[in-house]
C-alpha cells in the first residue's frame, strides 16, 4: 500500500512550512534509525537477526549543468537536491517461503519529498526453480533495468540511460500491486536457460512524480494519485556463452484520475523492451530498445488535449573495472517522440555519458558523471526554466552512497 | 635493453599471480547431509547467484560465502564468472529488488565450515589447505 503525500497542489506540497516540518519528523528520524543500526553492530555486513535480514542504502547526490536547469532541480547554480534512502527487512519463513518489506524515500528537486513510501512488501513462495508466485507490492520487471532503477548502490550510472528510464516518471513504471509468477527452464547444456516473468496489477501514478507535473503545466492539477491496471511478461535467455542475457519485455499499462478541474484518460498500451547483455569478470556490456506508445486524453471542461508520444529510445552502454575500488564507462543514450517533428530539440533527447565509481570499500562509495545532452525531450520542466531551454546542455553530476 | 627489462619484470609478475592463483585453488564443501557428490558448473553459477535454489536432486541449497579473500576471489573467478565488485552488486540488486535473500557471508574459512557442517542443503567453498573434516566435497563437472 503506498502512503501517499496529503491532497496538496505541486506548488503548495513544495512551499507548505507543514509539510517541510512532517518531513523532517519523517525522514530524520528514518535516516537516524538507519544509522542506527548500522553503527551499532561490529560488522556493517548485512544484519542478521536470528534470520530476519536487513539491508539499507543511503545516496546524497549534486548536479550542475551549464545552461538549463535539469530535473526540476536548479542545475544551473548547481543542486544537492537529490537524496535517497531505503530500508528493508526479510525473513525466510521456510526454505520456499520469504517474506519482506522495502521502505524507501527519495528527494529529486521539486520530486519525491516528505513521503516515505513502501517500495515494495511481500510474501514470496518458490514451488521449485521452474516455478514461484510472489503477492503484494512488487517491483515491475522489464528491460534491463526497471525494477532495479532506484537503487543508485547497484549501479556505476549516477542517472541511467533517461529515454529508457526516466527517473521523474519512475512511480508508474516501478513496482505494482498484485501478484508475478516466475521461473527458470533449462534448454540443456548446450541451449542455456530460459528465466520467465509474468504479472498483473494495479500501477500508480505519485503526486510527486514528474507526469503530475507534466499534467499541471496542461492545466489539470491533480490532488489524488491515479493509475490503472497493468500486467506484462520478461522472457531472458540465458545462453550458454558464460555472461551473455538476451531478453524481452512487454508491458501493457492503463491509467485514468480525475482532478477538479478536468480528467486523464489514458487507454492501455504497450510498453516493449528487447535487450542484451554480456558480463564477464571486470568487462559489462549491454543495450536496449525500448517503445513507449502512449494515446491519452487530458479533458478540462469542454475542451479535450490529445496527450500523445510515441517514445522511441535504445543505448548502448560498456564499463571496466580497472581495479578492486575504480570502475570507469561510457553510454550513449537516444531518445525521439516519433509522433512529432523529430528534428526539433523538444522532441528528441541525445545523451553521451562518462561515469566513474570509486568504493572505498564494501559499504561506501563515491560517483561522478559528466553528460553532453543534445535536446530537451526529457527531463525539462516549465517551471524551473521560465526563460526556455537551450537545445544543448553540458552536466557533471556527483553522488556518495552508503549500502550495506 | 630498459624495456626488455620491463617486460621481463612484467612476466614474472604475472607469473606469479598466476601461481598464486593455482596455489589458493578452492574446494567445494557441502553439509554431509548433501547427497549429491558432484554439481555442474552452470548450477554452481545458477545457486550462487540466486536463479537456483536446488540441488540437481530438487533438495535445498543453502549457498554461503566468505567476505573476501583470495579463495573467494578465485572461486568467482572461476565459477561465477564474476569479479567480487561485480559479485556483490548482482547480489545487492537482488536484495533490494525483493526477490531474494543475499547468502550469509564469513570472516574467515573455519567460521565459513562451522556453518556448513551445522546447516541442511549449505553448499560454499574454502581454499584446499583448508580442514575439511567435517564436510562433504562436492566435485564440480562442467
Amino acid at each position: 500500500m503506498i502512503m501517499e503525500a496529503p491532497a496538496y497542489d505541486s506548488d503548495q506540497v513544495r512551499d507548505d512550512p507543514r509539510l517541510k516540518e512532517l518531513s523532517r519528523r519523517v525522514c530524520l528520524p528514518f535516516l537516524l534509525i538507519l544509522i542506527c543500526i548500522c553503527t551499532s553492530r561490529g560488522s556493517l555486513y548485512a544484519q542478521d537477526f536470528s534470520g530476519i535480514v536487513v539491508h539499507a542504502y543511503v545516496s546524497q547526490g549534486f548536479l550542475y549543468s551549464s545552461t538549463n536547469n535539469y530535473l526540476s532541480m536548479k542545475s544551473s547554480d548547481g543542486s544537492p537536491q537529490w537524496t535517497d534512502a531505503a530500508f528493508n527487512i526479510s525473513d525466510s519463513l521456510s526454505d520456499n517461503l520469504r517474506v519482506g518489506i522495502q521502505l524507501h524515500m527519495y528527494q529529486l528537486g521539486e520530486f519525491g519529498g516528505s513521503n516515505v513510501q513502501v517500495d515494495w512488501a511481500s510474501g514470496d513462495y518458490r514451488f521449485n526453480d521452474h516455478f514461484g508466485i510472489r503477492a503484494g507490492k512488487v517491483k515491475t520487471v522489464w528491460g534491463l533495468f526497471n525494477d532495479s532503477q532506484d537503487i543508485d548502490a547497484v549501479f556505476l550510472w549516477i542517472l541511467l540511460p533517461q529515454g529508457s528510464y526516466s527517473i521523474d516518471h519512475k512511480s508508474f513504471y516501478l513496482a505494482h500491486i498484485g501478484g508475478d509468477v516466475y521461473g527458470a527452464v533449462s534448454l540443456g547444456k548446450r541451449a542455456g536457460t530460459l528465466h520467465y516473468i509474468a504479472y498483473g496489477g494495479q500501477s500508480t501514478i505519485d503526486l510527486n512524480d514528474g507526469y503530475i507535473q507534466t499534467f499541471a503545466e496542461l492545466g489539470l492539477q491533480f490532488t489524488n494519485s491515479l493509475g490503472g491496471k497493468t500486467y506484462g511478461a520478461d522472457l531472458q535467455w540465458e545462453a550458454p556463452v558464460r555472461g551473455l542475457i538476451l531478453g524481452a519485455s512487454g508491458n501493457w499499462l492503463a491509467a485514468d484520475g480525475t482532478a477538479p478541474a478536468g480528467t486523464f484518460h489514458s487507454p492501455a498500451y504497450l510498453v516493449s523492451s528487447m535487450y542484451g547483455k554480456f558480463s564477464r569478470g571486470k568487462v559489462y556490456l549491454a543495450g536496449e530498445y525500448d517503445r513507449i506508445p502512449i494515446n491519452a486524453t487530458i479533458t478540462i471542461g469542454p475542451t479535450v488535449i490529445p496527450f500523445v508520444q510515441d517514445g522511441r529510445s535504445w543505448f548502448a552502454m560498456g564499463s571496466y573495472q580497472l581495479s578492486k575500488k575504480l570502475q570507469l564507462g561510457s553510454y550513449y543514450s537516444h531518445y525521439v517522440n516519433k509522433v512529432a517533428d523529430t528534428t526539433q530539440p523538444v522532441n528528441y533527447s541525445k545523451d553521451f555519458v562518462v561515469s566513474a565509481r570509486y568504493d572505498f570499500n564494501a559499504y561506501f562509495y563515491a560517483k561522478v558523471e559528466s553528460h553532453f545532452l543534445h535536446g530537451t525531450a526529457l527531463g525539462y520542466y516549465a517551471d524551473t526554466n521560465p526563460n526556455g531551454l537551450s537545445p544543448d546542455s553540458k552536466m557533471v553530476a556527483t553522488k556518495i552512497g552508503f549500502t550495506f | 635493453m630498459r624495456t626488455a627489462r620491463c617486460l621481463m619484470l612484467l612476466l614474472l609478475v604475472s607469473l606469479g599471480s598466476w601461481s598464486a592463483a593455482r596455489a589458493q585453488d578452492v574446494v567445494l564443501v557441502a553439509n554431509e547431509g548433501v547427497k549429491i557428490t558432484e554439481i555442474t558448473n552452470a548450477d554452481l553459477r545458477a545457486i550462487f547467484t540466486g536463479t537456483k535454489t536446488r540441488f540437481s536432486d530438487g533438495s535445498h541449497a543453502v549457498p554461503v560465502t566468505l567476505k573476501g579473500g583470495p579463495a573467494h576471489e578465485v572461486f568467482l573467478r572461476n565459477y561465477v564468472g564474476e569479479g567480487p565488485e561485480g559479485f556483490r552488486s548482482q547480489w545487492r540488486k537482488v536484495v533490494f529488488t525483493g526477490q531474494g535473500a543475499m547468502p550469509k557471508a564469513f570472516d574467515s574459512e573455519s567460521a565459513l565450515i562451522d556453518y556448513v557442517a551445522a546447516t541442511p542443503g549449505a553448499v560454499g567453498y574454502v581454499s584446499r589447505t583448508s580442514p575439511q573434516d567435517r564436510v562433504k566435497i562436492l566435485a564440480a563437472v562442467k
